[in-house]
């Protein structure tokens, strides 16, 4: 590869700081030495070495112990009855569906990434889009797992599906909960055929790279036989394209049905056309916070520095920054709304969240979700590890808390003051929250380790000496273009 | 490039595949494509790490059809829902909720959405598959030592013995004259 060394930087590795273009030329968005022989090298040692860093090993052994107590906590619940959870009347929706709301939500990001920036054409996102998309996969599944043991018989949950059947009964079409059923359906088989067909020209990198028959036979059937053909490249690019807009229209639509649940029925601080915008910001916010905080511990273990650089976190918390800010402005709407409607009930609702018994969480997700993005302005802050990740955290706090508070404070208030009952979760719904975590986490430290955690294929294609033109002007180029 | 070569009888052993030949930039690549198509070459090929750009305009591959498959798949899922919901509510099990009509269309558009999307995707993702010939676990390219690399720096073009201007000689110096670094016949 001689003819690629002038590309080389040098000196400029993943502490550069590369945040910044000097008016003349874009800054690179790969560091260090830029061919693409070392992109591959750099990509896929991290799942060929024969040890993952001990870190690796601690986050997994914990991980999977929280998916062993999520077994048991699962099978407690179903053995029991859903009497073990701390849900009442009127209370109906407790852990389960905040655990569902806020797992769909982290699942956003993803689908953003992929799917509106490639449209947007963000060079940039080739470094993170690939574990971002499988971030989303893994909150789908976490996801999903809730309304699956929410409904107290899983065995049953076939019954949402219209199945003919010997009650001659059908699904309801007009319930929010068969539309939320079927947007979610569509959300996790979406995000894993985009994430699939992303991954098998990389795929067939790890095939071609591998030592033994094993892993050349397992990574040989993910990668379908790809050979990099320029025929099958024309159609792949044709199919990631269609897929981002497919995703496009996604992202905006499964939050907004999700929030459907709510908007649609007839509850004081439900019941607002804002829903379906507000709830899609708010998984956008999450999702680029779970991404940001995700992203900065992994390129640290697994030295990636050099391919998600210190512009990529900066991208991530700017873009944190900007759907914090969307969601403060939808909070002070909510609140103007509640105001100037001059309907009591509505006027209760939200002084509720911020004076009722759950008025510390709702001050909470003000500072969470409203002050804490708010450090981002600061390109100090948007760079430095200390400081991201703690903020990226707290970001994932409010959010979560937000979906305790608008499903709990709605919910414990009823219409007659005699039915009004708080809500506490018991430690069976904390361990089962707990669980979850683990199961996403056991997910995404397995992805790290067996499956290329950057799109190799992607970022080749973003290096200068991946650009070339085509010196032809008969009409043969023309009708093939 | 000398046309005399494309009347001869294409001599071969059965089992040979074609000509390997390996480029080191992108720009010959393009270049070489750009040559091969105005020789009139037609069972051939580049491969590649990453897509190229501008690839399909320098070897005149036509658009595809995939398109028109998503949309196919999109109209698929968005009709069945339209047909599916008035099926179950207003004709085999009639029932009112909340006051609503038997057959009210919007009420079905937030499904509709989303399974619109899902066909449209297992389409075009399907389609793909089938356009592409995918999976094809064994390719006589594949027996090649040098063609591992295609999927982390090597970049190649073969061409087929079966290719009616394809001869032995002319066709190697061709690839050699366009500027492939190494050039290799390939037995399947």
């Amino acid at each position: 590869m001689a003819s690629v060394t002038t590309t080389q930087l040098p000196g400029m590795t993943g502490d550069f700081d590369n945040t910044l273009d000097d008016g003349v030329s874009k800054a690179p968005l790969v560091l260090g030495e830029a061919t693409f022989r070392e992109v591959t090298r750099k990509i896929c040692r991290v799942a060929e070495a024969p040890r993952a860093p001990l870190a690796w090993y601690v986050a997994f052994a914990i991980s999977t112990a929280l998916v062993g107590v999520l077994g048991v906590m699962i099978a407690y619940a179903v053995f029991t009855g859903v009497g073990v959870w701390g849900n009442n009347s009127p209370v109906f929706w407790g852990f389960p569906i905040i655990n569902f709301v806020f797992w769909v939500g982290l699942a956003h990001a993803g689908t953003f990434i992929s799917a509106i920036l490639l449209l947007f054409r963000q060079k940039w996102r080739t470094g993170i889009n690939r574990f971002a998309e499988a971030t989303t996969v893994f909150a789908v599944v976490c996801a999903g797992l809730f309304p699956g043991i929410h409904v107290g018989r899983p065995w049953f949950a076939y019954w949402m599906a219209p199945v003919p059947n010997v009650m001659g009964a059908w699904p309801n079409f007009y319930s929010p909960l068969l539309w939320d059923a079927i947007a979610v359906f569509t959300y996790t088989n979406v995000s894993l055929l985009f994430w699939y067909v992303g991954m098998i020209p990389d795929l067939a990198t790890f095939r071609d790279r591998s030592k033994t028959r094993l892993r050349h036979t397992i990574y040989g059937i993910l990668a379908m036989g790809w050979r990099g053909s320029a025929k099958h490249w024309q159609l792949y690019e044709r199919t990631i394209l269609i897929l981002a807009g497919l995703a496009t229209a996604l992202v905006l639509g499964v939050s907004s049905t999700v929030s459907t649940d709510f908007a649609v029925s007839q509850l004081p601080g439900w019941h607002e056309t804002i829903f379906p915008p507000y709830f899609t910001v708010g998984a956008i916010f999450s999702g680029f916070a779970l991404v940001l905080a995700l992203a900065i511990p992994a390129r640290e273990l697994f030295g990636l520095k050099d391919l998600i650089t210190k512009r990529h976190l900066d991208n991530l918390a700017k873009i944190t920054l900007v759907m914090g800010s969307i969601v403060t402005y939808i909070y002070l709407m909510e609140f103007f709304i509640a105001y100037y409607s001059g309907n009591g009930y509505e006027q209760f609702a939200y002084l509720t969240r911020i004076m009722g018994p759950y008025w510390r969480m709702g001050w909470l997700i003000l500072f969470c979700n409203c002050l804490v993005p708010q450090i981002f302005w600061f390109k100090f802050a948007r760079t430095t590890w200390w400081l991201a990740l703690p903020a990226a955290l707290l970001c994932l706090v409010g959010m979560w808390s937000e979906r305790f508070v608008i499903i709990v404070t709605v919910l414990n208030r009823d219409f007659l003051p005699s039915a009004w009952h708080n809500y506490a979760p018991t430690w069976v719904d904390w361990l089962t929250f707990a669980g979850s975590i683990g199961l996403f986490f056991t997910l995404f430290l397995l992805f790290c380790r067996f499956l290329p955690m950057i799109a190799m294929s992607e970022v080749k294609s973003i290096l200068p000496q991946a650009e070339g033109h085509v010196h032809d002007d008969s009409p043969a180029a023309a009708a093939g273009h | 490039m000398s046309t005399a070569h494309n009347i001869e009888p294409v001599v071969k052993e059965p089992q040979m595949y074609g000509l390997l030949a390996e480029f080191h930039d992108v720009q010959t690549l393009l270049d070489a494509a750009v040559a091969l198509r105005k020789a009139g070459y037609k069972k051939w090929d580049c491969y590649t790490p990453f897509p190229v750009h501008g690839m399909d305009k320098a070897m005149g591959i036509r658009p595809s059809i995939l398109p028109w498959i998503a949309l196919a798949g999109a109209m698929g899922g968005v009709f069945t829902i339209l047909a599916l919901a008035p099926l179950c509510n207003a004709f085999l099990y009639p029932m009112i909720f909340s006051g609503k009509p038997y057959w009210g269309m919007p009420g079905h558009i937030p499904m509709a959405f989303a399974l619109g999307i899902l066909g449209g995707t297992v389409f075009v993702v399907h389609g793909l598959f089938v356009l592409a010939r995918l999976p094809q676990f064994y390719h006589p390219l594949f027996t090649a030592e040098r063609f591992r690399r295609v999927t982390d720096d090597g970049m190649f073009i073969a061409i087929e013995a079966t290719d009616p201007s394809y001869s032995p000689s002319a066709t190697s110096q061709l690839l050699t004259k366009l500027g492939a670094a190494a050039v290799e016949e390939i037995r399947d």
